[in-house]
């Protein structure tokens, strides 16, 4: 999953980066969990979603719990070339219970057309599973979710590769943001159990973010997670690496490899 | 679901289908490893295959789940590519306190799976909704 977030940071790199061409997308499946602010990791998601969809021309399914009302500004200029075409390939839904999104993810396997997703988003995790005073029960819901999407997305894989042996695999890309922080946090935990990567946005606290102009300044890291090859996961999928998210006053974005 | 179990205890499974092929028996080696690896849920789990607990349900899409009977008479829903069990010993044993990396449930389908032995039934696709989320879906 973190190939397609790599893809997304590359291709918002600004002109003046000096990095190597973006590499294809690689066949690393798995999941990645967005760890940070909700509003930049809905932005990030969003922008993964329409990456996606356009660069990569594959089925997204977007989940949120916040209706989509029209695509944000920022995304607009961003994505000059997104079109109609390209957005009729993300279907939003918004499940507005945990109950509600099982049900929905449970029955992704029972469409035969349209093909499978190839990317299944959640924004917003945190408000699916996590209540007051972490109540009992809460930590098995957080697991019967992520290893629901887990498992969705292998199945999604194995559909995808019946029909095209090159298909690349179905990825899921979830945000979290943690109220207790993400060292402490029961439920982050065991979400952490099931997906392979972990992409963390911090804010930047300093003065570069105003003294470039910027509106925000944000420093994101990719790491393996959970039972996982390390070494391969640096290889093909970036992690390990940081980067930087430029936000511009009128919400521009952009991704600079640190 | 291997993918979520350390290399030694894939190593392990490997080395229990062969030698069920081969024997239509677990040596005492194997089953020492087991219980090194695995702790005190593997006299339970040899017990539910034994029991003939552990079903694979299939759909017409091609989705494929695990329903394991427990001790109880309670039906456990796991999922084919991943650990999760709604049991109690695997959100107190493995979520809350980390001190195992499944449960008995989950243990006696790796067993099964590696000695031939699942059951297999068909559900409808619905059916394998309903069961995969956990919950009831309304009529529409």
């Amino acid at each position: 999953m973190a190939d397609i977030l790599t893809l997304v940071f590359r291709t918002f790199m600004s002109q003046e980066a000096t990095a190597a061409d973006p590499p294809p997308p690689t066949a690393g499946g798995g999941g990645a969990l967005l760890v940070g602010d909700h509003s930049i990791g809905r932005s990030v998601l969003l922008l993964a979603a329409v990456t996606a969809a356009s660069e990569l021309g594959v089925r997204v399914v977007f989940f949120s719990q916040t209706p989509i009302q029209s695509v944000p500004v920022s995304l607009q200029k961003c994505v000059p070339s997104l079109n109609p075409e390209s957005l009729k390939k993300i279907k939003f839904s918004y499940p507005g219970t945990a109950e509600e999104l099982l049900q929905q993810v449970a029955s992704l396997h029972e469409s035969v057309c349209p093909p499978p997703p190839s990317l299944i988003v959640v924004d917003r995790l945190e408000s699916y599973l996590c209540a007051p005073g972490h109540p009992p029960g809460e930590r098995s819901r957080a697991a019967h979710l992520s290893a629901l999407l887990c498992d969705t997305a292998a199945f999604c894989t194995q559909a995808l590769q019946q029909q095209s042996s090159s298909s690349a695999p179905c990825r899921v890309l979830a945000s979290f943001q943690s109220d207790c922080g993400p060292a402490t946090d029961p439920v982050l935990d065991v979400v952490d159990r099931y997906f392979q990567v972990r992409c963390s946005l911090t804010q930047d606290g300093g003065y570069e973010a105003a003294a470039a102009g910027l509106q925000q300044l944000w420093h994101v890291c990719l790491s393996a997670r959970g039972v996982t090859d390390a070494k391969d996961c640096e290889d093909r999928l970036g992690v390990g690496q940081q980067w930087q998210l430029l936000v511009f006053p009128g919400g521009l974005l952009e991704f600079k490899l640190v | 679901m291997s993918s979520f179990l350390p290399a030694v205890a894939q190593q392990l499974f490997r080395d229990i289908q062969k030698t069920y092929e081969e024997t239509s028996q677990i040596p005492d080696d194997l089953l020492i490893a087991l219980k090194f690896i695995f702790g005190p849920c593997v006299l339970q789990a040899l017990d539910l295959v034994d029991q003939h607990s552990v079903t694979c349900l299939s759909s017409p899409s091609g989705r494929k789940a695990f329903q394991v009977m427990g001790g109880s008479g309670h039906l456990y829903t796991c999922f084919e590519s991943c650990h999760y069990c709604p049991c109690p010993a695997f959100a107190y044993t493995v979520l809350r306190r980390n001190e195992g990396l499944l449960c008995k449930h989950i243990l006696a389908i790796y067993l099964c799976q590696a000695m031939g032995v699942t059951q297999q039934e068909s559900v409808s696709d619905q059916q394998m909704s309903v069961l995969l989320s956990g919950t009831a879906i309304p009529d529409t």
